[in-house]
């Protein structure tokens, strides 16, 4: 090493892979390693930098996630707002709401709804509804708000249940239609002046028993189409008053001497009782002449 | 598996996410770069810190690194950059005494002979001296061939000089060595 050499072949000799003979000295120079703390620091920065950038990602998943929860809930609402108004019945949503015909409910299937509660306010009137004698309404005023649900509460099976031949007449006594309270309205304007034609020109004391009878039908059509749909439960008397009150007068007493039939004799009473008040010049039939006394 | 990657692929796997693709290319070179630093700057403090920042540039940088250029080039680069920016920042240096410190704690190697290892210790003082001594410019090519292994193309690149600039700077840096050790 003390030798005097050539500049270039010292040059040729550092190019080459091994460094020369100055390579190989400066390789047994002490090899100085960088501390442990900064090996930690780097790598704990180098981590950073490649999971910093997840929770970016992440934050970005979250937010669209969120954005697409909120949709997903709108849509939904929407959805089913939409639907509760599609149920409602149109004239419902229209505010000009009408009671849909339905059929009489046969006696048989009366029968076995009224068992359960009210044997012997129900049972003569299904037997014998035409000729319930009014000795036999008197026994059935005994109705009472307790048996009256368990009553309803048999009718989505009576429903159900086929109708045998209908021996019955027409006027056979049904389970009060009562349509749910938030539904209950007037009759539909048109229909209500059709049954006014139908029924008014007619004197009410020369209603013979078949037109009676018909009209009870009616009356008894006035059930809404949703509650016999649905199975829902009947209305409260009061309710059950203030629907009657909604009635053309041929109707109204048509469902007041349903209701005598149906041994309700208290309800029909009461009914009656609104029916001279908001009628006071009708003429009454002479069944329910008797039932005003 | 990942000890058969060039430098570039371990690199560009970092970038992509790897972070053990990093651990591997820092073993790699913790230690070379840090002794350039070092034998450069003359100061410990100084070389960890610019150490960990040379480290933090390339972190930072990782997503623009492209397979082109060499890594050990790419990461000279950085550290002669900040190298000279401090060398702006903080002159004058550090006196040949404080060198001298330096150089003296760093360790020697152990299972040595006596008596070689006083000549080596001396071989290695001479050398470390003349290194000291050199200009900046003959010292830093110097360094990047002889502990970055760079070859003239790539010192002029990190230099900025001529492939001829940078073969005379290296020839009179041996020179100046060669002289030490002839006194």
């Amino acid at each position: 090493m003390n030798t005097p050499r050539r500049p270039d072949q010292d040059l040729e000799r550092l190019l080459a892979d091994d460094g020369g003979e100055f390579g190989a000295l400066y390789r047994r120079l002490p090899r100085a390693e960088p501390p442990r703390r900064l090996d930690r620091s780097v790598l704990a920065e180098a981590a950073r930098a490649v999971h910093g950038t997840r929770p970016r990602r992440q934050r970005w998943l979250v937010g669209f996630g969120s954005a697409a929860g909120l949709v997903l809930a709108a849509g939904v609402a929407w959805h089913v707002g939409h639907e509760a108004l599609r149920q409602q019945s149109p004239e419902a949503v229209h505010g000009t709401p009408s009671y849909v015909p339905v059929k009489p409910i046969e006696a048989p299937a009366r029968r076995h709804e009224s068992k359960p509660a009210a044997d012997a306010a129900s049972a003569p009137a299904a037997e014998a509804p035409a000729a319930a004698p009014a000795s036999a309404n008197v026994a059935a005023e005994t109705e009472t708000h307790a048996a009256k649900p368990a009553v309803e509460k048999a009718a989505p099976s009576q429903r159900r249940a086929p109708a045998p031949a209908p021996a019955a007449p027409p006027a056979a006594p049904v389970a009060a239609p009562e349509p749910q309270p938030m539904l209950q309205s007037a009759p539909a304007p048109a229909a209500e002046a059709e049954k006014r034609e139908a029924f008014g020109a007619a004197d009410s004391t020369a209603a013979s028993a078949g037109e009676s009878a018909a009209l009870s039908k009616q009356a008894a059509e006035t059930v809404p189409k949703r509650e016999r749909a649905t199975g829902t439960p009947a209305l409260s008397s009061s309710a059950e008053l203030r629907r009657d009150m909604q009635l053309a007068p041929e109707l109204w007493l048509a469902r007041i001497q349903q209701l005598v039939k149906q041994g309700r004799r208290q309800q029909a009473i009461k009914s009656l009782q609104l029916f001279r008040r908001a009628h006071p010049d009708w003429q009454l039939p002479d069944e329910l002449r008797a039932l005003d006394r | 598996m990942g000890a058969e990657k060039t430098d570039e692929e371990l690199m560009l796997a970092y970038a992509g996410g790897d972070l053990l693709a990093f651990e591997m290319l820092y073993r790699r070179h913790r230690g070379m770069l840090y002794r350039f630093l070092l034998r450069h700057l003359r100061q410990r403090a100084d070389a960890d810190e610019l150490f960990q920042e040379t480290w933090s540039r390339l972190i930072a940088a990782r997503e623009r690194y492209r397979p082109e250029a060499k890594f050990t080039t790419w990461l000279l680069q950085i550290a002669h950059n900040l190298v000279i920016d401090r060398f702006r920042r903080q002159r004058p240096q550090a006196s040949a005494d404080e060198t001298e410190a330096v150089l003296r704690t760093l360790d020697a190697p152990e299972s040595e002979q006596p008596e070689r290892a006083l000549s080596e210790f001396e071989q290695r003082r001479r050398l470390q001296l003349a290194l000291e001594e050199l200009p900046e410019e003959q010292r830093l090519a110097f360094l990047l061939r002889i502990e970055g292994g760079l070859g003239l193309e790539e010192i002029g690149e990190i230099t900025g000089a001529g492939r001829e600039t940078v073969k005379s700077r290296l020839r009179y840096a041996l020179a100046r060595i060669r002289a030490r050790f002839a006194t």
